[in-house]
């Protein structure tokens, strides 16, 4: 569904990704692992389009998106739910997800597709119309996920769901991704917290400065002594 | 005396309020100061005149008149701004002023150096009477329209999708985009909106003055600049609030201050600016932004 070619970003002088490749499938959970600073978050940014690739190539369902701006790459059904959560904080949980929705679907199917995500998150119809900014970061997160579904998109990228978040808050954000998994949704996820991440994933890609240095399922990775040693502790 | 000095005040706060919300919805959304926004108004009551003397009915010429704001805004956006688009602070800036510098040397050398008189119907320039109290029909009309304006633009800003979506490009472009909603669109409006309160300010102004030249917007945006500054610049209620406030001030020193000391009223007026800036240097309403690592 998604493969990105030789993928090489540049933030002036600093290479931040020297070449990554990797394929996600259909259906599939993909965990991007890796130290700060590897290129996760620049590689799902040049997904999105949010970050101008200096070369090689991200195609999604057979079509080169490479270089297109972020607003055509969301209307081909790529949604990035960014790292540090991003929702509008001055803005109502109601009108966070409208945005969410606006343009991908007629008023009336965004309305239904809200409804949808007010029972998937109960949580953001107690406090619909409370602003994005007084929610905890749990529940900013659950936000930023529900905005990225209003569109309906086929791929999700999550960049960092778990970060700054409570051990409870956690389980219950994995939980849902494994939901979304089973619905269909073909996820893209980056995490620093590496066992959560094979834990939940089909396949991992592991990412060290701006390079893939190890690939393969994630009950593999899980095993090997690289992973073990660097990412897990044991 | 009393009464007719508030709506006076109330009056010109409410012109500066709107050029104020122009420059900050712009400002809030594409981080430039645009020092063009006068000659959008000027613009404006150049094509008052014009409807005007080719014999459009007076509602007709202000329509036409301020939909020539509007579009004139849109159309800076398109030829001068979009090509800077992602250039830095002081580029936009000093494309700006190219733009302005520009638009008034053709207004100059295009039409007249020279005020042109814009003959308005007789009733704007009459007054009502209650008992002892007079009220000017213009200073009244100014503050209906500017309330109405403001109101229209609250409710766009809450109800529309493009509204919030304005709101939110404001915390956060990026976050913006990637919900799908083209950046174009959201930059393409506020130029528009903006346009279109600098058209409906001049017609308050000329209103008032019966007369169009080709520096007719500087003072007036110059004013609405610093309104938006004490405000919190990049805040829309912040910008409607330093607008009142400015125009209120100034009236108030106008009829308060002694023969000898007039002079000074700018220079009162902008060491109370300074004062409030000390106190709180991000504006009285400071703008929303995403706070991020």
């Amino acid at each position: 569904m998604l493969s990105v070619e030789a993928l090489k970003i540049r933030y002036g002088e600093v290479e931040a990704v020297r070449r990554v490749d990797l394929t996600v499938d259909s259906g599939e959970i993909i965990a991007l692992v890796g130290a700060n600073g590897a290129g996760k978050s620049s590689t799902l940014g040049a997904v999105a389009g949010l970050v101008p690739a200096a070369s090689g190539k991200v195609i999604f369902d057979g079509v080169d998106i490479t270089g297109l701006a972020p607003e055509a790459i969301a209307r081909k059904g790529v949604a990035l739910v960014p790292e540090g959560r991003r929702i509008f904080a001055s803005l109502t949980v109601a009108d966070n997800l409208r945005l969410g929705g606006a343009v991908h679907q007629p008023a009336a199917e965004a309305r239904l597709r809200e409804e949808e995500m007010l029972e998937l998150f109960p949580i953001l119809r107690r406090y619909y119309r409370v602003k994005g900014g007084n929610l905890s970061g749990g529940e900013q997160q659950m936000l930023a996920i529900a905005r990225a579904l209003m569109g309906k998109p086929r791929m999700i990228l999550l960049d960092e769901p778990s970060l700054g978040l409570a051990p409870q808050l956690i389980d219950t954000v994995f939980d849902l991704i494994a939901e979304l998994r089973r619905k269909g949704l073909t996820i893209l996820l980056v995490e620093q917290n590496v066992a959560l991440a094979l834990e939940i994933a089909d396949r991992a890609v592991v990412l060290a400065n701006g390079e893939v240095v190890l690939s393969g399922t994630a009950k593999e990775l899980a095993s090997s002594d690289l992973v073990r040693q660097a990412y897990l502790g044991a | 005396m009393i009464a007719q000095q508030i709506i006076n005040a109330v009056s010109l706060g409410g012109v500066y309020a709107l050029l104020a919300l122009g420059l900050a919805i712009v400002f809030s959304i594409v981080g430039l100061i645009n020092f063009a926004h006068g000659e959008l108004m000027t613009l404006s009551g150049y094509a008052l005149l014009a409807s005007l003397v080719l014999g459009f009915p007076f509602p007709v010429a202000v329509l036409v008149a301020v939909s020539c704001g509007a579009l004139a805004a849109v159309a800076m956006e398109r030829i001068a701004f979009r090509p800077m688009r992602g250039a830095s602070v002081t580029s936009l800036l000093l494309t700006s002023f190219a733009v302005s510098s520009l638009l008034k040397v053709v207004f100059q050398n295009g039409i007249s150096a020279r005020p042109q008189a814009v003959a308005m119907a007789g009733w704007m320039t009459g007054a009502f009477s209650f008992g002892d109290f007079t009220i000017g029909v213009g200073p009244s009309i100014s503050i209906v329209v500017s309330a109405l304006a403001l109101i229209a633009l609250e409710v766009f800003l809450r109800r529309s999708v493009t509204g919030t979506a304005m709101r939110a490009a404001a915390e956060d472009f990026d976050v913006v985009r990637l919900m799908g909603i083209p950046a174009s669109r959201i930059i393409a409006t506020a130029f528009l909106l903006s346009g279109l309160l600098a058209g409906l300010a001049a017609m308050l102004w000329v209103a008032q003055r019966a007369s169009v030249d080709p520096l007719m917007g500087f003072t007036p945006v110059l004013k609405a600049f610093i309104a938006a500054v004490v405000g919190g610049l990049g805040s829309l209620p912040g910008a409607v609030a330093g607008g009142f406030l400015l125009g209120i001030i100034e009236v108030l020193l106008q009829a308060t201050l002694p023969g000898a000391i007039a002079p000074y009223r700018d220079a009162i007026v902008l060491s109370g600016v300074i004062a409030v800036l000390l106190v709180r240097p991000q504006g009285l309403i400071p703008a929303v932004r995403a706070q991020r690592s």
